[in-house]
């Protein structure tokens, strides 16, 4: 198997991203299965206070193979600032192309979608149900 | 390719060609060395290939306690193993179509098999204990008056696990009508095959595993027991007809050179590498959630199969790459990794399966090398579980 460079630096700085967040802001969303090979996992930070309506901070967690870590990874980087909104920054085919994940893994970007729109509805609900 | 920043550990893979082996090749290819075809024993040419040619043969059979006239030249393991299945199927097909073989065998065997059971063979598929031990009552069990052919493989390639031949053996000759076959690739050097002591009908060997070239190979066909088969190509009738064709001088002689140094190899070598192979062990194992798969007391010394839990297969191999070259417990196709189907028959699920390692020593391992490899798996492992929140 051969990564591209992009995927090749995420794995390896993985961990700068990885990890969990907990708190009253902080909304979670997962998808997939360890038994079935892949599960990611997004935690969300919002933020209620100098900019509201946009992420804070965003950690992973994933069991998967290096092209959804290094995707995993880079949602999780860039996420920081932008507005709360349950969509993926750019589709699942630009993903794929960006990371140069092998068709036969498409399954695998749904699952890292999943994960990722579960986590920013959560957030999107909480932030309506402030609102009312 | 002489990587120092990339430890070697996959010698069950393959092995590098000793220095003596390939000076031996290189004076059978020129002009003023043994060029000729060692089937025109017409000419001096040709005769001085001949010699060599059954000098090697002699090599060979000297190493693993067969006659020279046993000893057919294939160009590897997976012809030896080819010629062996398909030649006593074919040789048999009015005696029997029953076979009986190992679901932990080389694919080398296994696809045979199952292109013998397309043709309207029988194959009994036996399944080994959770260590990879075969228990030979499951070849007794197996055995039909049908039965023309038993298979099963010396040491596992994946896990180093040693079957029990002798007593397989033994089960063969009472039935008498199966043939037994041994694919012997992963022996050589590493543990004692006696070819006649053994009572073996079919023994399959390779030379690159040995620190001889690729692309060669044997089968040894026992004649005291009068084996006959079939052979799969047909032509100058070369090798007592089994294997026409031209006689790959320079192969042949640099596999017999491997094996004549096999005999040669320090006393305490099987031990230093053992030493190696436990100080890795110690070292994964202290990582934890490290599963060894195989047998602990019945395998070779220079092979280690760890399975990691936790941790994503795929991620594993890609993490540790840069720095150890290994072999992985998923037979990897250009975008797609399968769980080995050998960890899978000892009952690992196929995350364990695919979370595998297969680290194996040889003549130019060091502690070093083991001390590395456990540092940058310990690394791996560990940043991967962080990552997976294991």
């Amino acid at each position: 198997m051969t990564y591209n460079e992009l995927t090749r630096r995420y794995f390896e700085d993985a961990c700068e991203v990885a990890g969990v967040l907990i708190g009253p802001d902080c909304f979670r969303g997962a998808s997939g299965s360890r038994a079935q090979g892949t599960w990611v996992q997004f935690d969300v930070q919002v933020d209620s206070n100098a900019h509201p309506g946009t992420v804070r901070a965003v950690r992973f967690q994933a069991f998967a193979c290096p092209h959804i870590i290094a995707v995993s990874a880079w949602l999780a980087e860039q996420a920081p600032g932008r507005e709360i909104k349950a969509q993926l920054p750019e589709s699942v085919q630009s993903l794929r192309e960006r990371f140069d994940v092998p068709i036969p893994k498409l399954g695998r970007l749904l699952i890292v979608e999943d994960a990722w729109m579960a986590a920013l509805r959560a957030a999107q609900a909480a932030r309506s149900r402030g609102a009312e | 390719m002489n990587s120092p920043s990339c430890v070697y550990l996959d010698y069950a893979a393959t092995t590098p060609v000793e220095p003596l082996v390939a000076a031996r090749m290189a004076e059978c290819l020129g002009r003023d060395g043994a060029f000729g075809n060692p089937g025109s024993t017409s000419h001096i040419y040709g005769e001085a290939a001949s010699e060599r040619v059954e000098a090697a043969r002699a090599e060979v059979a000297a190493t693993v306690g067969a006659e020279p006239a046993e000893v057919i030249w294939t160009s590897g393991a997976t012809e030896a193993n080819n010629l062996a299945i398909f030649g006593i199927a074919q040789y048999n097909a009015q005696v029997g179509r029953h076979i009986v073989t190992v679901r932990t065998e080389h694919k080398a065997v296994l696809d045979p098999c199952r292109e013998l059971e397309r043709r309207g063979w029988r194959v009994t598929y036996l399944t080994p204990d959770r260590s990879g031990v075969l228990d030979p009552a499951e070849v007794a069990a197996a055995l039909r008056p049908d039965t023309v052919l038993v298979s099963v493989m010396h040491v596992n390639n994946e896990i180093g696990v040693i079957q029990d031949i002798a007593s397989i053996a033994a089960l063969c000759a009472r039935s008498g009508s199966a043939r037994l076959h041994v694919d012997a690739a992963q022996s050589i050097g590493k543990c004692a095959v006696n070819f006649s002591e053994l009572g073996i009908d079919l023994l399959s060997l390779s030379a690159h595993k040995a620190y001889g070239p690729k692309g060669v190979g044997a089968l040894v066909v026992s004649r005291a027991r009068g084996v006959q088969l079939k052979p799969l190509q047909y032509g100058g009738g070369q090798e007592r007809a089994l294997r026409s064709g031209t006689v790959a001088t320079h192969q042949v002689v640099g596999m017999g050179a491997a094996f004549a140094l096999v005999n040669t190899a320090p006393q305490d070598e099987t031990l230093r590498i053992a030493l190696l192979r436990d100080r890795l062990w110690d070292g994964l194992r202290s990582i934890g959630g490290v599963l060894r798969n195989g047998d602990f007391k019945h395998s070779v010394p220079h092979l280690l199969n760890v399975s990691f839990e936790g941790v994503e297969g795929e991620s594993l191999l890609a993490a540790v790459r840069p720095h150890i070259a290994v072999s992985t417990g998923s037979a990897c196709t250009s975008i797609t990794q399968e769980p080995s189907y050998v960890l899978r028959a000892l009952g690992r699920d196929d995350r364990l399966a695919e979370s595998s390692l297969r680290f194996s020593f040889g003549r130019f391992s060091t502690e070093a090398d083991a001390d590395t490899a456990v540092s940058v798996v310990k690394r791996a492992v560990e940043r991967l579980r962080r990552i997976g929140g294991a």
